[in-house]
């Protein structure tokens, strides 16, 4: 009885009684914003007028369609309540299968610890076949929850159905592409950023096309789930697309299981200096080679990612002509239409800021993982003083956020200037980004004060993210109370360039920061340091 | 100064329930290398992480090169090297530039050391930590520390994975930083190691200093180990005061006895004939076990026997 199968129960057990409370986070957390929403939709659009005045505002504006693509029946309740949970949903599910299975494979490997478990009656492919039913499990929870809620609001039977199955599809389609990047990195690291890649450029893909309304949203797995039409004309076909990608993707991940060397990949690596730099000798220069694979992915991803972004934004005065209810809503003039750009531009600004806090948290966070892994101990068995150690972390993660904002910036408006032939809203557009970051700074400075006072509390700082994640893209949705959404730095700050920049919200933020980050340092220099 | 490390009535505790270190007492005098001893879980890392300032001690005194290791942490991590138990490196950084990082982190990286300790070590630099076996990764390590002109080196196992060509090369580069009047504590598990290196030990046991002083004194508290053979049988034997783990086969035992009834167990063999006879002193080996055995034994008496059969 030994398969290249044999002892996946073994490993799949392990697998949950590990994620015990990991597990059942994701589920809550991410099926609780999804119930969340679909509750919240239906008593806001209680009266035809209502759902006819979303479908031309909401489901015609070039905002949503690059959020959550064109979703069918946008006159109807289903299409309303789909459309508004779509890109919480799509995403979330994406997110938590990749960590998920990225964590129990490719970090496995790398640790070592799988080494010994596969010395054990354990098949080459059991870690991944774990791994995969793991993440189906998953997101089949997702999806089920999605659904359940969905007809709970008394929404179409087979509309929810057929939602929740393209959901938990696209959820299995990114559980096979994170196999296959587990497969190709050597590091768990670079695993997620592979994946995470492919997550940001299918929901990017899938959104440009839809603005363009071309078939660019068929190169996209959130196209797929998304034209399956739920509540709409409800087509099969394209969960068979989902399911023969996923299956080919699956034997890819099988097939370089079995032609490469335990904890190797494709990307070997290549002997190195054999000196250091002098810089590298000082807590900014290791925490800053630390960082570099880090800063350089993001860099990359969000200079594209704001480049497309701005590229769009030419064809929002197409989209306005090519539609008469917008035209009929806010009157056709030069000023409509640039409050319309404006509004986008909010948008993508904020959007783009919250998706920094991602960066600023992981950044803060390595701060505890060199904690855990006993390297802190080394480094400050030197001169290095804990305070100069903490202040490392601090200046590399706000001079990153700064950064990136201005590539993110840069990007948005050379897109815009290739596509517009105008270059004369360069510096607006790149200050437009820049005004966010204070909002992302808070959230970073938290995460600092975490580290510092309840080191083994670290992951509370991804709450924080999920938080400003939920406010932003729902918190108008579900009409949150006032001392809610407050929580939210984002909530506080100017809405450029919709409104000119004030000055104060901004300031009180960076006060707050300096006081987060002086309580953690406070707590750093006080505590016990190490892995207890 | 002449007190390397003082500490005195050290406790720990993680938590209200785990007591780390009870009290514990250590002297290492300056010049000299002190080896720490003790089983697994005893509280030897735990007192090099107090003697780093990484855990703040919760009772008790302690002086690290004349400073408290909490309040002057970095003025002292100046004049000290460390070696960790765990070597955890940076996986995507090369053998020599972990070397340099942690020297140049450290300040007292000397250069031309570091060449000759590579060469010596026989270190291959460009290779990334990730693609290091264990041992290349303690080598890096070792060098890092080695490299570095300070007055206290704190070595946690600092040979574990090493092969016995590279554990001489150690030994030596130990025995010429004493002679050149360093202070080492060094915690390590191979006994020939610390009997080869070590001017005075500390054995410790949950927690506590069991035993301290050099192999001499440890010895004259320590039996003697005794086989002999006699004309007459040796039966009577177990039955003498002072006597233990005694093995008697006819004319044939072996026993050992008590530091202070030696001579009276010697005036009751000569009544039995002596025929042949060899003592001898405890080997650390011996020492070890006794102490480590200890906790072994408050559980079941059984393992001592188990281990002096065994030999």
């Amino acid at each position: 009885m030994s398969s290249p199968l044999t002892g996946t129960r073994h490993l799949l057990r392990l697998v949950l009684r590990r994620d015990r409370f990991r597990l059942p986070l994701w589920v809550v957390g991410l099926g609780g914003m999804i119930t969340a929403s679909a509750l919240a939709v239906p008593p806001i659009y209680d009266s035809p007028e209502k759902i006819a005045g979303y479908a031309s505002a909401v489901g015609t504006s070039p905002v949503s369609y690059l959020m959550s693509g064109r979703q069918a029946a946008i006159d109807t309740i289903g299409g309303i309540v789909a459309n508004e949970i779509s890109q919480v949903a799509q995403l979330g599910i994406c997110l938590m299968v990749m960590f998920l299975v990225v964590r129990h494979t490719r970090a496995e490997e790398e640790s070592g610890r799988a080494e010994l478990v596969r010395s054990a009656v354990v098949g080459r492919h059991a870690a991944t076949l774990a791994g995969l039913l793991y993440g189906v499990g998953a997101a089949v929870l997702i999806g089920a929850i999605t659904t359940t809620s969905m007809l709970a609001t008394g929404l179409d039977g087979a509309g929810s159905v057929t939602y929740g199955v393209g959901l938990t599809l696209l959820g299995l389609c990114y559980v096979a592409i994170s196999l296959v990047a587990a497969q190709l990195s050597v590091s768990a690291r670079g695993a997620l950023g592979l994946a995470g890649a492919m997550i940001a450029i299918g929901y990017v893909v899938r959104g440009v096309g839809a603005m363009q309304d071309s078939a660019l949203v068929w190169a996209s797995p959130f196209g797929w789930a998304q034209r399956m039409d739920a509540f709409g004309e409800e087509q099969w076909w394209p969960a068979l697309l989902l399911v023969t990608v996923t299956a080919a993707l699956l034997a890819l991940a099988a097939w370089l299981t079995v032609h490469r060397d335990f904890g190797g990949g494709l990307l070997q690596s290549r002997p190195g200096q054999p000196r250091a730099s002098r810089f590298l000798g000082t807590p900014i220069g290791l925490t800053l080679r630390m960082q570099r694979g880090l800063l350089i992915g993001w860099a990359i991803g969000l200079t594209a990612l704001g480049l497309l972004y701005g590229a769009v934004i030419p064809t929002i005065p197409d989209l306005v002509a090519s539609n008469p209810d917008i035209a009929r809503a806010i009157g056709v003039s030069a000023d409509a239409e640039q409050a319309l750009i404006d509004a986008f531009l909010r948008y993508i600004f904020v959007f783009m800021a919250v998706i920094l806090t991602a960066f600023a948290v992981t950044s803060v966070l390595r701060l505890h993982g060199e904690e855990e892994s006993g390297r802190t101990e080394a480094i400050l068995a030197t001169r290095v003083t804990r305070t100069s150690w903490v202040r490392a972390a601090v200046v590399v993660t706000g001079l990153g956020t700064l950064l990136l904002s201005l590539l993110m910036g840069l990007g948005l408006a050379a897109g815009y200037g290739l596509g517009m032939g105008e270059w004369d809203r360069v510096a607006e557009q790149v200050g437009g980004q820049l005004s966010y970051v204070p909002g992302v700074l808070v959230v970073a400075a938290l995460a600092v004060a975490i580290v510092g006072l309840w080191p083994r509390r670290s992951a509370f700082a991804w709450i924080a993210v999920a938080f400003v994640f939920f406010q932003v893209m729902l918190g108008e949705t579900l009409r949150l109370p006032d001392l809610v959404d407050g929580v939210s730095p984002f909530w506080h700050l100017s809405e450029v360039p919709v409104e000119p920049l004030e000055a104060l919200p901004a300031l009180t933020e960076l006060g707050i920061v300096t006081v987060l980050v002086m309580l953690g340092l406070w707590g750093y220099r006080r505590r016990d340091l190490g892995r207890s | 100064m002449t007190t390397a490390i003082a500490v005195s009535g050290l406790v720990k505790d993680f938590g209200s329930r785990t007591r780390a270190l009870d009290h514990l007492d250590l002297r290492v005098e300056a010049g000299e290398v002190h080896g720490f001893l003790g089983p697994n879980g005893a509280g030897k890392t735990t007192t090099i992480r107090v003697l780093l300032g990484m855990l703040r001690a919760d009772g008790g005194h302690v002086e690290l090169l004349g400073g408290d290791p909490w309040r002057d942490a970095v003025a002292l991590h100046r004049r000290l090297a460390y070696v960790p138990g765990e070597v955890n490196l940076w996986p995507n950084l090369t053998g020599g530039e972990v070397i340099d990082l942690l020297g140049e982190l450290r300040g007292t990286l000397d250069a031309s050391r570091r060449e000759e300790l590579v060469e010596r070590f026989q270190l291959d630099p460009t290779k990334k930590i990730r693609a290091y076996s264990k041992g290349n990764r303690q080598k890096v390590a070792l060098v890092a520390a080695f490299s570095s002109e300070v007055e206290l080196y704190l070595l946690d196992e600092p040979t574990s994975g090493l092969d016995p060509l590279m554990e001489a090369v150690f030994q030596d580069v130990v025995q010429e930083l004493r002679a050149d009047g360093r202070s080492i504590l060094l915690s390590s598990h191979i006994l020939s190691e610390v009997e080869a290196l070590c001017d005075r030990v500390t054995i410790i046991r949950a927690g506590r200093a069991a035993e301290s002083g050099t192999f001499d004194d440890l010895r004259h508290l320590t039996r003697t180990s005794v086989v002999v053979d006699t004309t007459r049988p040796l039966e009577p034997v177990t039955r003498w005061p002072g006597v233990h783990d005694a093995r008697v086969h006819g004319g044939h035992a072996e026993f050992s006895v008590d530091p202070g009834e030696l001579n009276r167990v010697l005036g009751h063999l000569v009544d039995l004939e002596v025929r042949s006879m060899v003592t001898s002193p405890p080997t650390l080996e011996e020492l070890f076990l006794r102490h480590y055995d200890e906790d072994i034994a408050g559980r079941g008496a059984g393992a001592v026997a188990e281990v002096v059969r065994a030999r």
